[in-house]
């Protein structure tokens, strides 16, 4: 199942992990300044991703699988995120972001996805509360987990032509 | 006593991988549920994650060598392999950055790591997933216990890494991915 297009994303990924990890790139890395913060641009960035995704569902059946999953995902990360909002004395979230137009395209999605999975990574260190980074890194570990399968979807796509 | 950081079957599945890893005492027993609670400043703490998380790094770089030296994984997915590999060793040189950084000396690798019976194909594809899963699951159940901003950031990084390397093993042996 190798691919060029994978192996190019997947090259691509792995740049993106490893610039964070080198010490002058990590001043790229969105600096939190409180949970709220965090957990704000999380709920956010997840409607993005779910209206995105509800949109390409609309038009490819194949799609409707995964969106169904990754709804399902978001909805018990949205209950969670609302207990610990609570436990951490936070305000409620906000209204429900809706994206601006329901855009269906693919590569949009995996750019939001994207930014979404960083702002649980870039988040962690701003909670100031172990439970709440444990929680999140459960998340986060879902989030990846919905990224590498829209990687592999691109990758099917571009192999399909 | 700690509190058991992982559920039951997959704690197993990761101790008994930490133990041929040679993750450190402390951290074992943290992952066990059976170890008191790791040193208390916050250095130490974070030097014994990062003892484990290199243990389990070297221990992931011996299996992708292994397997790329000796031709087991299919031809059509080396290049997959080469990647990860390229990763641990990424993931293994952070790490002893910042215990370097922090005047710890870094576990070095093992001279010889028990990989088991080196099987070519999917069933070597099957060992690189376990090692996989091992690392997500150790790093998922230890995020919490870092105490540095630095480091916990890199370690999420690195966390995203593993489990992205978890998925494509997983979709290659055609096990669900969502």
């Amino acid at each position: 199942m190798a691919s060029t297009g994978r192996r190019r994303l997947l090259r691509g990924a792995a740049a993106t992990s490893l610039a964070y990890l080198a010490r002058p790139a990590r001043a790229r890395a969105t600096d939190y300044a409180s949970a709220a913060e965090v957990l704000d641009a999380i709920d956010r960035l997840e409607a993005d991703v779910d209206g995105r995704l509800a949109a390409i569902a609309r038009e490819v059946a194949g799609a409707r699988d995964f969106a169904t999953s990754v709804g399902a995902d978001h909805a018990g990360h949205r209950a969670a995120r609302l207990r610990l909002r609570r436990r951490l004395k936070l305000p409620a979230a906000g209204p429900p972001f809706t994206p601006a137009a329901a855009e269906s395209s693919l590569a949009r999605l995996r750019e939001v996805q994207q930014r979404l999975v960083h702002a649980h990574a870039e988040g962690l260190p701003a909670l100031g509360n172990a439970a709440g980074v444990d929680l999140l890194t459960r998340h986060m570990v879902d989030a990846s987990r919905h990224l590498t399968v829209i990687d592999l979807w691109m990758e099917g796509e571009e192999q399909g032509g | 006593m700690a509190e058991a950081v992982l559920p039951t079957p997959r704690r197993d599945f990761v101790v008994r991988l930490a133990r041929a890893a040679g993750v450190a005492p402390a951290v074992l027993g943290l992952l066990e549920g059976t170890g008191t609670a790791l040193a208390r400043a916050k250095d130490e703490t974070d030097v014994a994650i990062l003892g484990a998380a290199l243990a389990i790094e070297h221990h992931a770089i011996a299996l992708y060598e292994a397997g790329l030296q000796r031709g087991l994984f299919p031809a059509g997915l080396r290049a997959y392999a080469v990647e990860f590999r390229g990763d641990h060793l990424g993931h293994r040189d952070t790490q002893i950055a910042i215990m370097e950084e922090r005047g710890a000396r870094p576990p070095a690798a093992r001279s010889r790591y028990e990989l088991g019976r080196l099987v070519p194909g999917d069933e070597f594809v099957r060992q690189a997933l376990q090692i996989e899963v091992y690392a997500q699951e150790a790093y998922t159940a230890l995020m919490s216990r870092i105490d540095t901003r630095d480091y916990l950031l890199s370690a999420a990084f690195i966390l995203v890494d593993e489990v992205r390397h978890m998925t494509v093993w997983r979709r290659v042996l055609g096990l669900r991915i969502y």
